[in-house]
């Protein structure tokens, strides 16, 4: 059985088609990502799966369970954290899982024992009784994780979660995800973060403009646009160096400056890297550090769903 | 016999996540200045703006403004806490929560309920005491303050399903509704004395028929029989929880 059927899922808003037939199907226990840039439909179809909003054509199961027609029976099995940490900012942290806790039906005795393990998961449990107004944003959205995991839920939906987050935040609910899948359980999970999709998922799906554009393992992703390797450099010193004159290199087809690095897009990393070394003999350059990469999901993401650095602030591989 | 069981497991699964609502609100909002000044504030300065100086019993005005004072607070509530939870996007986890829409109405409904029938006290209080009115029959006043809290604790939250994220759009249109109320149910115009093609009207409005059911307590006679009030009473709330319900899940998609 799987975790989440999505079958032909299509939603119009008056004359926006929001989604196109999405199918796509998520198997128990795997981590799966849902990538897409902003407005490309991930929000509309976490709001489906999870039965706040109902499809204009199409159905979605969980765990078997039809969203729409049985959607009490599949809201018992999930955890929801949605983008925005929705905590009540009155309540203090305790209050907001007990609550949480009364809405999804678990029972006092466990929901207490829950509660202060969860408090305590979640590095929050010196702050239990403060309301929530104070908190840090990173304490909020532990908190809203903590509050979507208060039922055991066999999957748990995750809106970005560790978007704009501390250090230590981001850590604590890195371990936590990884902890809780292997514990069996299914995480579906809509990140901006490619790298956190690239580092946490089984597999991903992106989508674009309502529809799906690919669904695979990150690595066999990256293995479709092998295209699209590069070389990563850094000088010393780095700043008489311009992207513009790197870019005359033959065979360099596009240059980032990537911090105190550059990475030359490239179809033959050894081919550029003769043109490089010639550059900085003679500029005077040293070269401090060199790597070869593969295309990175991050790549995958930019081919796919076509960005342009004039409207979203990425640069387009061709 | 096992259905039956799980049936009545289920309804009270689905009671107890109301009250969970219920609580909730009570804890967040009762407090805030906008309610108090809608619930509280507001009703005293409409009844003293119309009721001073006119020549009536203490009898007739302290179930007008017990009535009137129902109106306004348990209305006041969903108006202010819906809204605000629509923009902290708190609201989607009621919509999302394992539970019915229907128990997501009754539990913000409650909270209003609640809030109203503490505040009616203080009228009822201050006409026992400070006017000497008499209460003639108990189970009237019980069934109107009941009723009547219930039903506008449910129109609050009707209106509150309005897609706004502004407190003020929905109070506005609920002022809309609320203040003619007052003047065509028979709180401060007695229903005898509204023209006969204005009366038709009274009888659409359930603050006529909580006015009449507390006047009842107080003052023995009613315009309409005590169980008539009732039953309009209980057919106004199953309309609007029927409503509200229809409305929340069609603006959520």
């Amino acid at each position: 059985m799987y975790a989440i059927e999505a079958l032909s899922l299509s939603k119009k808003f008056g004359d926006i088609q929001a989604l196109s037939q999405v199918d796509f199907t998520v198997r128990e226990g795997e981590t799966f990502g849902f990538l897409g840039p902003n407005g490309s439909g991930k929000t509309t179809t976490i709001r489906i799966l999870t039965g706040i909003t109902a499809p204009t054509e199409g159905t979605a199961r969980i765990f078997g369970s039809d969203i729409m027609q049985d959607t009490i029976v599949a809201r018992r099995q999930m955890g929801i954290v949605h983008e925005t940490s929705n905590i009540y900012t009155d309540l203090s942290a305790w209050q907001n899982l007990m609550f949480t806790a009364e809405l999804y039906h678990v029972s006092r005795k466990d929901r207490e024992k829950r509660g202060t393990d969860l408090l305590e998961l979640f590095d929050l449990s010196g702050r239990r009784n403060d309301r929530t107004k104070g908190f840090s944003k990173g304490m909020k959205r532990r908190l809203t994780l903590a509050m979507g995991l208060i039922n055991h839920p066999r999957l748990l939906f995750l809106d970005e979660p560790t978007s704009g987050l501390d250090v230590q935040s981001n850590l604590i609910i890195r371990d936590v995800i990884r902890d809780l899948n292997e514990q069996g359980v299914t995480v579906f999970l809509t990140t901006h973060n490619i790298e956190e999709a690239n580092l946490t998922c089984d597999r991903v799906a992106i989508i674009n403009r309502g529809r799906i554009a690919a669904v695979d393992t990150p690595e066999r992703l990256k293995k479709t646009i092998q295209s699209v390797q590069s070389i990563e450099i850094a000088f010393d010193p780095a700043s008489p160096v311009r992207a513009g004159d790197l870019e005359q290199i033959s065979l360099v087809s596009e240059v980032r400056k990537e911090g105190d690095k550059f990475r030359l897009i490239t179809e033959d990393p050894p081919g550029v890297l003769e043109g490089v070394m010639e550059y900085a003999a003679e500029h005077h350059l040293r070269v401090i550090s060199v790597n070869t990469l593969g295309p990175t999901l991050e790549d995958v993401f930019i081919r796919l769903t076509g960005l342009d650095i004039s409207t979203k602030g990425v640069k387009t591989i061709d | 016999m096992t259905d039956l069981a799980e049936q009545c497991g289920q309804i009270c699964t689905e009671l107890n996540a109301a009250w969970a609502i219920a609580k909730k609100d009570i804890r967040i909002y009762y407090l805030k200045p906008n309610i108090i000044v809608s619930g509280m504030l507001f009703p005293l300065f409409m009844f003293l703006a119309f009721a001073v100086g006119r020549p009536a019993e203490p009898s007739v005005m302290i179930p007008g403004l017990i009535a009137i004072t129902i109106l306004f607070s348990a209305s006041s509530i969903e108006p202010v806490s819906i809204p605000i939870e629509r923009r902290m996007k708190t609201f989607d986890r009621l919509l999302s929560a394992p539970i019915s829409l229907h128990s997501v109405v009754l539990g913000e409904s409650l909270s209003g309920f609640l809030y109203s029938l503490g505040i009616a006290f203080v009228p009822l209080i201050a006409g026992l005491i400070l006017f000497q009115t008499q209460i003639i029959s108990i189970a009237p006043l019980v069934a109107g303050l009941l009723l009547t809290s219930f039903c506008f604790a449910t129109m609050g939250t009707l209106f509150a399903a309005y897609p706004t994220e502004s407190p003020g759009d929905i109070m506005s249109m609920l002022n809309l509704v609320r203040l003619p109320l007052i003047f065509i149910s028979g709180v401060f115009i007695p229903l005898e004395q509204i023209p006969k093609i204005g009366q038709f009207i009274t009888f659409l409005s359930p603050l006529t028929y909580g006015n009449d059911l507390i006047h009842a307590a107080f003052a023995g006679d009613t315009h309409f029989n005590p169980v008539v009030d009732i039953v309009m009473l209980c057919i106004f709330i199953l309309i609007f929880q029927v409503v509200a319900n229809y409305l929340y899940k069609r603006f959520n998609e």
